[in-house]
């Protein structure tokens, strides 16, 4: 899950004179819902800026002129689950200056991924009448699983201000300030009343990355994670203070089986929560 | 009239509208607290329902509730979320405003205006935590104009403490509940007003234009009789004295890896804390970067970012971090500051997530006195002569030259031991040696001997009903607690297996409260084995079971090796493991090498040492090691302890 | 993997032994989601029309097992990110009928307006961003922009405005977080929602002079009778309640949509077919809904689409669909504003409810149709069974029979031409294909039982 820093490519520091002055930006899809690539969308009132800084040479969802690259930029939306996108991942590195994953599905697998645990080829004959017709890999994993990334916007779906600040950081040449820690800070700075300590409401916010500007506590409710855990996440302390505290074994596990199921802090309980979910299936089912 | 500065008035209850509206004379926002979302925040009030009336908090470690008490008194909540950093020393900042345009470079402060505002109910010990930025943020050589700008902008009514919560400890930080200084005004409330002193002359001047009387006697005495309840509720919690030294001597303590356990690094204690004040700066742009503002924010030393340099961050570890706060706030802040940086108002308790208390991580990392270790369960008075007196009642082989002995009839104090502990055992004529226990039972202990020499042969070769001499228990035993919630690793060979046993006893006493446990054990050949009875009873109460030995015969069906290289097969991934190990120094070194490799530290890894003892209380040197004596300080010991001793030759 | 050989959309391809002619696009563009086209024409004659559906299954219905409802409401979000309001929208109103939960007035009118912000950002992007430069001969609206900036712009401001909405109510655009069972984690206050009706109130002329806009861009020529279904509500358009129709005598109550249609799985595609048990195809979308509910249109939208004199091509050419995305639009923005000047605070924002076990279905309005929800909940109230039926799944079939029905008239046209013809068909019917991979029945090898 983490960016790798290194350049795989590069192999050296990029400089000013490295920077091209209107880089090409490509926007590829694997598997997902569309929400990320969406956000560049939803930047209106900043968009007709962005395709005056940036030439956006591929994009299928907004425009029907195409490139195969070579991308100085290329935004990666979206998990590996199918032969093809494991193949093609490694074919858009090739053809990528900077390749930045953008969203759950991309960074951590996504929600999609709670099929890890052993269930795909059960799920897909239980759902389709003829499963060979479909070509499937048994997990959902993230692009750094499979190529190295320079740069990851977190987030299910990523947050708006990121992107931006993403842009901003390739039009400047800085690295991007994208931070790693809790979400707490986010909450604090915003004056949000803890939903955990005052009201017993069991949330991932200490666990989990910040990007989101904490919006679920702000709207009453608890974290559940979309941006995954930070990088001190300790997840058996929270667990088990949920579980001290009145939240039953599998639905505490189920809280961290959500977006980011598949982010190593999180797999454990994850994967307990999802085999208890689906051990009471019907047999004739599977 | 002018008031004079000392004089006690009275304002009555429903004349409260009228100090809010002095306050809010001039534009001046008036910042109360109110209840939002279940807490008490400091936000705008307008008038006195906006207060929280008839409200009171319940605080414990990760927990505040309100409940409502129907009367009418607006103070009785202590401190909420949210504390007077969020108007002095906001969340975000401008700093600079950075503008480029042809070839030039305009680079300017760029500060928002400080509002005049009127802080409403400002307690005690958040009193203090002004002076303490104050100093921090104003009294150096360096001075933040913007914190500076909206301090002077400020009048502070402070209201004292008339009830104190349980996560509050003012009284041991010399911070309340008393209001002493920095006040404009103080208030302190009774049922039907409030006792109002002016503490500046601009707070006498507003004192005269409000509808006061002069107190009597009686409202003067409730008013300090309630803060004095506030006070003896609170009682003295953390030892002060000294805590400097005692913090900064600990910087090697087990204890902040066992905080750090459970520590989140969420941040949420400094971020409610009213004197931490570590903030980073980010550069906010536009697309086209024509202008770019760089903001200040609340940051906090337990964010991965906080220390980080070219190489990596230097504080990686969540004890780290928890130990860079912990000593800050506690000891270096005396060094930088001239005083604590705690004011004793327990929001770090309250919001924590999962419930660390400062108070009790302040006693068992730098506890007053010296009880760091565990002292055994002895009667007063023992000495090298104190002998009870137990029998043999079976002795059953264990293996060629090893055999365990039941031994009842003993002292009551004995079955008090712990796992890991040992008796010193005595038979006329022979020298004195120490046995693990290996197993405690009711009315008896099972004593594991292996014969090596003249003194332990003559044991395993006595009869049922021998009388023997034993003292103990004795010695530091298996921290069991410390594996609690936790993966459980024991690696031992041949006969360390014995003091290991009454350690798995108690694992398979209260399996669920552990997590995997694994025991890896290793002998020369499979008839060296102790116990091998138990190993399949274990197995099956769910200990996983790796064996090894170095020699195998015909019907060894397991593998053959070292016990060390059990460990490739094991999985310890990302749960936090605490190993106890015992067996011949050579396969301690290597497992200890292993474990480490495993990124399994020190505090949390254990050994279980033997030398020669002779009296087995610390008295006649033989068994003393660098700075310990095992029989007295050990013969457990977490790695981190002994830190090189283990490897200096001839020690 | 399917990467434009950079010729331009689909192949040239000359035609084949047979006479027969090929029309292929590997990847449709400025469609959302990843679907191809394949139409082979013969001798004159469609002999394949195919809208081959490649996106990567991710089995949603299994997903969802063993979750609560208010997990399954988080999860189905997922499903899409263009209308991930629609998903809660079915999930929880097909919990709360189950449950028997009564929720505020105020709750209910909240849910619209949250639709209508969704309805407006997805109708925008789809006018604006997505199939415009179809009509104006442009390969994107980033090119279009350069030659009607400030076109563009409107279209990005109305986007955004619908986007605020969801916002303000739901916490974020996309993926909203306070929709639970019961209503809201969280209402909104007075102060929130009004900051938005000045633009809410200039947003209405814009919506306009899109409406009129769009009116003037003129349609390929291909005309039908189609079967319509949608959603209908004697008082309202229906987003949330009302009584599934159709043009041909369909009538059904929300939660019985298998009553009368089923799902088939076929070769060339990972998502499912829905027909009728006659084997019947309809079109859903802003089109059947402009058509079946004219009457219950805000006043401003129903003289919008009076204005235009097309509500009967509406019906009949699905070229026509971006004007019926205009009067909705206008609609939309039209009943946001009426809402939000008379916003009141729900006194319960969150109802309590105790799980029931049971069947909870129910259908409701996303932007591009009848969007259906199908759950089994077990005693504890999770999940057991799920079955989700999007209105692309259901539009595919009209699709493909309106691909071959379209051919004859165009392949005389050259082939690149042509071939961009039939994406804009496909366009037409703002398919999202995502959502269409996901509509999985668990038990289609037991479609033989009778329904419940």
């Amino acid at each position: 899950m983490p960016a790798q820093e290194s350049r795989a490519h590069a192999g050296r520091q990029r400089t000013r004179a490295d920077r091209p002055a209107r880089p090409r930006v490509g926007v590829a899809k694997l598997t997902s819902c569309d929400g990320c690539q969406l956000t560049l969308l939803d930047l209106e009132d900043h968009l007709l800026d962005i395709v005056d800084a940036f030439e956006i040479v591929e994009f299928p969802e907004a425009t029907s002129n195409r490139s195969s690259g070579p991308y100085d930029v290329l935004l990666v939306e979206g998990s590996v689950s199918t032969p093809d996108q494991a193949e093609w991942i490694g074919e858009l590195r090739r053809r990528a200056g900077l390749l930045v994953t953008i969203g759950a599905c991309a960074t951590a697998g996504g929600i999609q991924a709670l099929r890890n645990w052993g269930n795909e080829p059960a799920w897909r004959a239980s759902v389709y009448p003829r499963p060979d017709l479909l070509e499937t890999l048994p997990t959902s994993t993230a692009v750094s699983d499979h190529v190295a990334v320079d740069a990851e916007l977190r987030g299910c779906p990523i947050d708006p201000h990121q992107l931006l600040e993403l842009l901003a950081a390739l039009r400047t040449g800085r690295r991007p300030q994208l931070p790693d820690e809790s979400v707490c800070l986010a909450c604090k700075r915003r004056g949000t009343v803890c939903v955990v300590v005052a009201e017993g409401i069991p949330c991932l916010g200490p666990v989990t990355q910040t990007g989101c500007g904490a919006i679920c506590p702000a709207y009453g409710r608890g974290c559940y994670a979309c941006f995954g855990p930070h990088e001190q996440a300790n997840v058996e302390s929270l667990a088990g203070w949920f579980r001290q505290h009145g939240v039953d074994d599998a639905s505490a596990a189920r809280l961290f089986a959500g977006f980011t199921a598949y982010a190593p802090p999180f797999r454990s309980e994850a994967e307990s929560a999802t085999r208890t979910a689906h051990r009471q299936e019907d047999p004739s089912h599977a | 009239m002018v008031t004079a500065v000392a004089e006690r008035r009275f304002l009555p209850r429903q004349e409260l509208q009228a100090l809010i509206d002095v306050l809010a004379e001039d534009g001046r926002r008036v910042i109360g607290p109110m209840v939002a979302d279940g807490a008490v925040v400091y936000d705008e009030v307008h008038r006195p329902a906006d207060l929280p009336i008839g409200v009171r908090d319940e605080q414990a470690p990760g927990s505040y509730r309100l409940v409502e008490t129907g009367s009418e008194r607006a103070f009785d909540v202590t401190v909420g979320m949210t504390s007077w950093k969020r108007y002095t020393f906001p969340p975000t900042v401008p700093l600079t405003r950075a503008s480029q345009d042809g070839g030039g470079l305009s680079l300017e402060p760029a500060p928002e205006p400080a509002e005049p505002m009127a802080f409403l109910g400002v307690r005690a010990c958040e009193l203090a935590a002004l002076r303490v930025q104050d100093r921090v943020l104003t009294g150096g050589p360096f001075v933040d104009a913007d914190y500076r700008a909206r301090r002077d902008a400020a009048i502070v009514v402070a209201a004292q403490c008339t009830r104190a919560g349980k996560t509050c400890f003012c009284t041991s930080m010399g911070t309340g509940p008393e209001v002493s200084e920095g006040a404009d005004l103080v208030l302190t409330e009774l049922d039907d007003g409030f006792v109002v002193t002016a503490g500046s002359t601009r707070g006498a001047d507003l004192l005269d234009r409000l509808p006061t009387r002069r107190a009597s006697e009686t409202q003067s005495a409730s008013a300090d009789a309630a803060v004095a309840e506030a006070r003896d509720a609170m009682g003295d919690q953390v030892a002060t004295d000294g805590l400097h030294d005692r913090l900064l001597d600990a910087l090697d303590s087990p204890r902040w890896q066992e905080v750090a356990d459970r520590c989140l690094a969420c941040a949420n204690c400094t971020l409610v804390c009213p004197t931490c004040f570590c903030t980073s700066v980010s550069q906010r742009s536009d697309l086209d970067t024509a202008t770019v503002v760089a903001e200040r924010s609340w940051d906090s030393c337990f964010t991965a970012g906080f220390a980080k340099v070219a190489g990596g961050s230097f504080r990686n570890r969540r004890q780290d971090r928890y130990r860079q706060w912990l000593t800050h706030k506690f000891a270096t802040w005396i060094d930088q500051f001239g005083s604590f940086g705690c004011v004793g108002c327990g929001r770090c308790i309250a919001w924590c997530p999962v419930g660390i208390d400062v108070r009790e991580e302040l006693e068992a990392i730098a506890p007053p006195a010296e009880r760091h270790r565990k002292r055994p369960a002895l009667a007063t008075g023992t000495g090298p002569a104190t002998y009870s007196v137990g029998t043999i009642h079976s002795v059953t082989p264990e293996t060629a030259d090893t055999v365990s002995l039941v031994i009842d009839g003993i002292d009551p104090v004995i079955a008090t031991g712990t796992p890991g502990q040992f008796l010193m055992v005595e038979q006329p004529g022979f020298p004195a040696f120490p046995i693990s226990i290996s197993r405690y039972a009711p009315g008896h202990v099972v004593l594991t001997v292996r014969a090596a020499g003249p003194a332990t042969a003559h044991l395993t070769q006595s009869e049922p009903g021998t009388q023997i001499g034993l003292r103990g228990p004795l010695g530091v035993g298996w921290p069991v607690e410390r594996g609690l919630g936790k993966d459980v690793v024991i690696a031992t060979g041949g006969i360390g297996l014995a003091p290991l046993r009454p350690l798995l006893d108690a694992l398979v006493a209260s399996r669920d409260r552990f997590g995997k446990v694994s025991l890896y054990y290793g002998a020369r050949t499979p008839n060296d084995m102790l116990y091998t009875g138990e190993l399949a009873s274990w197995a099956e109460l769910g200990i996983d079971i790796a064996l090894t030995v170095d020699r195998a015969g015909p019907e060894w069906l397991g593998r053959v090796g070292v016990v060390t290289q059990l460990f490739d097969q094991a999985d310890w991934h990302g749960q936090p493991v605490v190993a106890y190990l015992c067996g011949p120094e050579r396969m301690m070194q290597v497992a200890l090498r292993t474990l480490a490799e495993r990124g399994i530290p020190t505090e949390r890894t254990f050994v279980s040492l033997e030398r020669h003892m002779q009296c087995g209380i610390g008295l006649c040197g033989h068994c003393q090691m660098g700075k310990v004596f095992i029989c007295r300080d050990g013969p457990v010991f977490s790695v981190a302890q002994l830190g090189d001793a283990l490897n200096v030759e001839g020690l | 993997m399917h990467e434009s050989t950079g010729a331009g959309p689909g192949l040239v391809v000359p035609p084949g032994p047979d006479g027969e002619i090929r029309y292929e696009v590997s990847e449709l563009t400025r469609v959302e989601g990843e679907g191809s086209l394949n139409l082979v024409v013969r001798g004159g004659e469609v002999v394949t029309a195919q809208l081959a559906i490649f996106e990567a299954p991710r089995y949603f219905e299994q997903l969802v097992v063993g979750r609560t409802p208010d997990e399954v409401i988080d999860i189905v979000a997922r499903i899409c990110g263009i209308c991930p309001v629609a998903y809660q929208m079915s999930a929880v109103h097909a919990f709360e009928d189950l449950f028997g939960v009564a929720i505020d007035p105020a709750v209910r009118t909240l849910r619209r307006l949250l639709y209508c912000g969704e309805w407006i950002e997805s109708h925008a992007l789809h006018i604006y961003l997505l199939h415009a430069s179809d009509f104006l001969g442009y390969p994107s609206a980033i090119e279009m922009a350069a030659d009607h900036r400030e076109l563009v712009a409107q279209g990005l401001r109305l986007k955004r405005l619908g986007n605020r909405l969801i916002e303000v109510l739901g916490g974020r655009a996309i993926h909203p977080v306070s929709v639970r069972v019961g209503g809201f984690s969280r209402a909104p206050g007075r102060r929130a929602l009004e900051a938005l009706l000045p633009d809410l109130e200039a947003a209405i002329p814009e919506a306009q002079a899109t409406l009129d806009w769009v009116a003037t861009l003129v349609p390929p020529d291909y005309v039908r009778e189609p079967q319509l279904l949608a959603l209908r509500h004697p008082e309202e358009y229906a987003y949330n309640h009302g009584r599934i129709v159709s043009n041909d005598g369909i009538d059904l109550a929300p939660g019985e949509w298998g009553t009368a249609f089923r799902e088939e799985q076929v070769a060339w595609s990972h998502a499912l077919q829905a027909r009728s048990h006659s084997g019947g195809v309809y079109l859903l979308g802003p089109s059947a809904r402009v058509t079946l509910s004219s009457e219950t249109l805000h006043p401003l939208a129903a003289e919008g689409l009076a204005r235009t004199g097309q509500a009967e091509m509406i019906r009949r050419n699905v070229f026509s669909s971006i004007v019926a995305r205009g009067v909705e639009l206008l609609h939309a923005i039209a009943e946001a504003r009426d809402i939000v000047a008379d916003y009141r605070e729900p006194e319960v924002p969150r109802a309590s409810w105790t799980p029931r076990p049971g069947i909870a279905a129910w259908a409701t309005e996303a932007p591009r149709g009848l969007l259906f929800h199908r759950y089994e909940l077990d005693e504890q109230g999770l999940i057991r069974h799920a079955q989700i039926v999007p209105p692309t799944s259901q539009n595919q079939g009209a699709i493909e029979r309106d691909l071959a029905g379209f051919a004859p008239s165009i392949i005389s046209l050259p082939h690149e031409e042509a071939t961009h013809r039939f994406e804009q068909l496909i366009r037409s019917y703002d398919p999202c294909i995502s959502c269409a991979t996901h509509f999985l029945d668990l038990r289609v090898d037991r479609e033989d039982e009778a329904a419940p």
